[in-house]
């Protein structure tokens, strides 16, 4: 499948978007009902992240990359220009905490000069645990 | 009314486990006992407007929890008349807090209690949680059904749900089967800490057991015998609630 990228406005209440979408990606690509609902969680957290240093941002923007052997990337970023990022002490926060929890790798990145958050999520083939 | 409720409850023994409760903490746990039916027969009164059973029974436990530890015994009024109005309030809470009931579509109420469903079933059958298709095959549900249904067991009003100053304190939650050794979760987060002391036990435990422990949502939602779609809101509200209050704090 290919890559899909989705912008919206830099707004809490367009979040919603990007986790119905997450959700019908991850669904497709044989992920669990658990699975699914912890990326629909992280996703949320790390948009939330993201509108917190937004500043002047105008657009999120979330790039989905199906992996191959199974699985997703999600790198979310917002077009804030000069946010001090990653945010001080960003691998001793909750968010942190949660987002490593939900996927099997969480990073704190720059896209083009941007804040963005990458994760990555392998799908563990149905009965093999 | 009143009769058939207290029917439900050994008044006699009620009145000895009380008397006993001030020196024997155990005491507490046979009171819960004794008045689970009771429990039982309000949750069920509840039943239909899209909600699990289970998760009734375990809002109603938490009502009769705090109607345990507020009861005067010198009042003399009987236990089960003082509790009903406790519990009656504690699930009418529920549902004011979800607001599900009111802003769903019926169509989605039961897609959602029907997903619920399915899914502790087939986490029960499969020893794991079941994927989209698995789920679709099972239910008669379409995928894009299934995936509407998530969404809208999802739409609730956040922040005015549960908030951390709750009275509850959550004195209820170990009683129930949650994990208190929510310590490391205390420790390790100084900025976020005096907010996790704020909330409800449960939703501390829930929050310990999937984001420290490890644990599948369908797992913890084993452990504590509420339904997945229960410790999926639970999960989501709670990292809302605690971001508001981080943010806030920090300005």
């Amino acid at each position: 499948m290919s890559d899909v990228n989705v912008k919206v406005p830099a707004r809490p209440n367009f979040v919603h978007i990007f986790r119905s979408v997450i959700a019908s990606i991850a669904a497709s690509a044989d992920f669990t009902y658990d699975e699914i609902d912890d990326l629909r969680l992280a996703v949320d957290e790390a948009c939330a992240q993201l509108l917190v240093v937004g500043g002047d941002a105008t657009t999120l923007s979330m790039l989905i990359r199906n992996l191959d052997g199974g699985g997703v990337e999600i790198l979310t970023s917002i077009d804030a220009e000069g946010a001090p990022w990653p945010p001080a002490g960003a691998e001793h926060t909750l968010t942190w905490q949660v987002l490593s929890a939900l996927a099997d790798e969480a990073r704190f990145e720059q896209m083009d000069g941007h804040p963005a958050l990458r994760l990555t999520k392998r799908r563990v083939p149905a009965g093999a645990n | 009314m009143a009769e058939q409720e207290e029917r439900l409850v050994d008044e006699e023994r009620s009145v000895e486990l009380f008397a006993r409760l001030p020196k024997e903490p155990s005491a507490r746990e046979d009171l819960v006992r004794l008045h689970y039916p009771l429990v039982e027969y309000l949750a069920r009164r509840f039943a239909g407007r899209g909600e699990p059973v289970e998760d009734l029974v375990q809002v109603a436990s938490i009502g009769l929890l705090k109607a345990i530890d507020r009861f005067d015994t010198e009042r003399g009024v009987k236990f089960s008349t003082y509790a009903t109005p406790t519990i009656i309030g504690e699930l009418k809470r529920h549902f004011r807090d979800k607001g599900w009931a009111m802003r769903v579509p019926r169509r989605l109420q039961e897609i959602g209690l029907q997903l619920s469903r399915v899914v502790s079933e087939m986490f029960q059958e499969l020893g794991r949680s079941p994927t989209v298709p698995e789920i679709a095959a099972r239910s008669g549900l379409s995928e894009d059904d299934v995936l509407e249904g998530m969404d809208a067991i999802h739409v609730h009003s956040i922040g005015s749900l549960d908030a951390p100053t709750d009275e509850d304190g959550g004195t209820s939650a170990s009683r129930l089967g949650a994990e208190d050794e929510t310590f490391e979760l205390l420790e390790g987060w100084a900025s976020v800490a005096p907010h996790l002391e704020k909330l409800p036990e449960r939703e501390r435990s829930i929050l310990y057991l999937r984001f420290f422990r490890g644990l599948t949502q369908s797992q913890i939602a084993e452990r504590l015998g509420i339904s997945q779609m229960h410790v999926s809101r639970i999960l989501s509200r709670t990292l809302s609630v605690l971001r508001d209050a981080v943010g806030a704090g920090e300005g």
